[in-house]
């Protein structure tokens, strides 16, 4: 291993980070909002809700991430529809991330005793606020370490990104590993970004979900 | 709640700093691995002795009689790069590099394991004694003759650049400013990233997805080997090959792992045995001629017995 090879590297490991980072960030949060609306649609049984997000979740749960890319970045130019990669890796993640997050909300949804919502809405709570303020905040509580197990999931995810030629860190790897030949520099590279990146995620998840704890009752 | 709190809180604490701890010396432990293989392959590649030619992952070339005692040699070729290398559709290897490589089973008395390798792959799936040999459109650069060893070349080729007939790409000076489609790991790559760092590059792991991407609209042009832009453009009407001949005039060859000097001796002299009886011109006629018909003359491609 060249010192001076892993020297030489490092810039055009910290941008393809930073390109990572930016498709993990926008597909954990359009995850979560979409898990979070498919949840609560559940939760308040929409019309139409149920089988919907039902066929939503299994196709998108039992679909690696890497076909649902080549779908978006190669199918869909067929039909007229041309995104950029950047564009289709976010649209993948959360598409993927979507069913785990909804999932993840919903176990915590029905983890709340069915009483404490009762119990808001005798007070006078309306349905809106009575979600907002009692049954979604012990819920999140709840649902925190499914979530958090999910956010690591999909930033993991996204090291497949390269396929439909995003930038991301195993693009770059490829490229050094293809132009200069110095496989053992670019991989460990590879591994030490991916470390940098999700063991303080892992970390501070673990912390917070031993924080989140205190607000529990009754266990 | 309290109790259960209290005893738990101090063991999940000290798990997880247990797992930092193991994480960081996996870390440091894959670096030290690496910095001792890495003194290998500098040293021997002044080529001492192919045994520590690196070491853990290698020394693990077979030689001709251990490959005719097991009784397959394994190539490592294209599996999407038609007409050199590509898989039929009764799922048969075909090709011009595949006519080349059932040869060479058939002269060594052995069966031929054909292997799918991308092009960015074909040195480490020699170094780690994946395949025997490579017959991989392998372009001969001085970069890579210092991870493998090249045989005597078979083709000769330079860059071309296939671009939609409706914005035609004829001077290499149009592509600024451009996207330019690539697969990652090909000459065409070294080729812009040394010459023109600025351009505008997109990569692509796989033929078929570059293509794919082109005929897509995702970039102005493909710079690929011009035996590769000639033949799909001529396949894929609404595409050119607006420039045939970019970059220096390159050679094809196969290649074997760094050191396996018994198998390239042998490779060697089955090669200049087969320009004897023209084989290479007959290997054209039966997978090029059909892709390129008159576009381009079989000699200003083929290389019979090393000779270019």
């Amino acid at each position: 291993m060249e010192l001076s090879v892993l020297r030489a590297y490092l810039p055009a490991y910290l941008q393809a980070a930073e390109a990572t980072l930016a498709i993990a960030g926008l597909g954990l949060v359009g995850s979560t909002l979409l898990g979070l609306v498919i949840a609560v649609a559940q939760y308040f049984r929409w019309p139409g809700a149920r089988p919907v997000t039902a066929v939503y979740v299994e196709l998108s749960r039992n679909t690696p991430l890497v076909v649902q890319l080549f779908f978006l970045y190669y199918g869909l130019p067929k039909l007229g529809l041309v995104w950029g990669s950047g564009v289709c890796a976010v649209v993948g993640l959360t598409f993927l991330g979507g069913s785990y997050m909804a999932e993840a909300c919903r176990s915590g949804l029905e983890a709340v005793e069915p009483h404490q919502s009762q119990s808001a809405l005798a007070l006078g709570l309306g349905p809106g606020p009575a979600l907002r303020h009692v049954v979604l905040p012990q819920a999140l509580a709840l649902a925190t370490p499914a979530f958090t197990a999910n956010a690591i999931f999909l930033i993991k995810e996204t090291s497949v990104v390269s396929i439909i030629a995003y930038p991301d860190l195993v693009y770059v790897a490829k490229d050094y590993i293809g132009n200069d030949y110095n496989t053992s520099e670019a991989l460990a590279l590879l591994v030490a970004f991916y470390l940098v990146i999700l063991l303080p995620v892992s970390l501070g998840a673990a912390a917070w979900e031993r924080r989140l704890r205190h607000a529990g009752f009754g266990d | 709640m309290s109790t259960i709190g209290l005893a738990t809180r101090p063991r999940r604490a000290a798990a997880s700093t247990l797992g930092l701890v193991l994480a960081a010396a996996c870390l440091i432990g894959l670096a030290g691995c690496a910095a001792d293989s890495d003194s290998g392959p500098d040293t021997s590649a002044a080529g001492s002795s192919p045994a520590s030619a690196t070491t853990g992952s290698s020394a693990n070339f077979r030689d001709v009689a251990q490959i005719q005692a097991d009784g397959t040699i394994r190539i490592g070729v294209f599996s999407d790069k038609a007409p050199f290398g590509s898989v039929d559709a009764q799922g048969d290897y075909v090709g011009y590099d595949i006519e080349y490589g059932n040869r060479i089973g058939q002269d060594l008395g052995v069966e031929v394991e054909y292997v799918p390798v991308e092009a960015a792959s074909r040195v480490s799936f020699l170094e780690t004694g994946k395949v025997d040999l490579i017959l991989a459109n392998f372009t001969v650069t001085a970069e890579r003759a210092e991870k493998v060893d090249f045989l005597k070349p078979y083709m000769k080729v330079a860059l071309g650049v296939a671009s939609p007939e409706s914005a035609p790409i004829t001077d290499v000076a149009q592509l600024a400013g451009q996207k330019i489609i690539v697969v990652k790991g090909t000459t065409a790559e070294t080729y812009l990233a040394s010459q023109y760092p600025d351009y505008d590059v997109i990569k692509y792991d796989q033929y078929t997805e570059a293509t794919s991407a082109l005929l897509d609209g995702r970039g102005d042009a493909w710079v690929t080997d011009n035996t590769e832009a000639l033949a799909w453009t001529t396949q894929n009407p609404g595409f050119v090959t607006g420039i045939a001949s970019l970059g220096p005039a390159d050679t094809i060859a196969g290649a074997v792992q760094k050191g396996n000097t018994d198998l390239a001796a042998w490779l060697n002299n089955e090669l200049v045995d087969l320009g004897k009886e023209d084989f290479f011109h007959q290997d054209y006629e039966l997978t090029l001629k059909s892709v390129y018909g008159d576009v381009v003359s079989p000699d200003e491609l083929v290389v019979e017995g090393g000779q270019v």
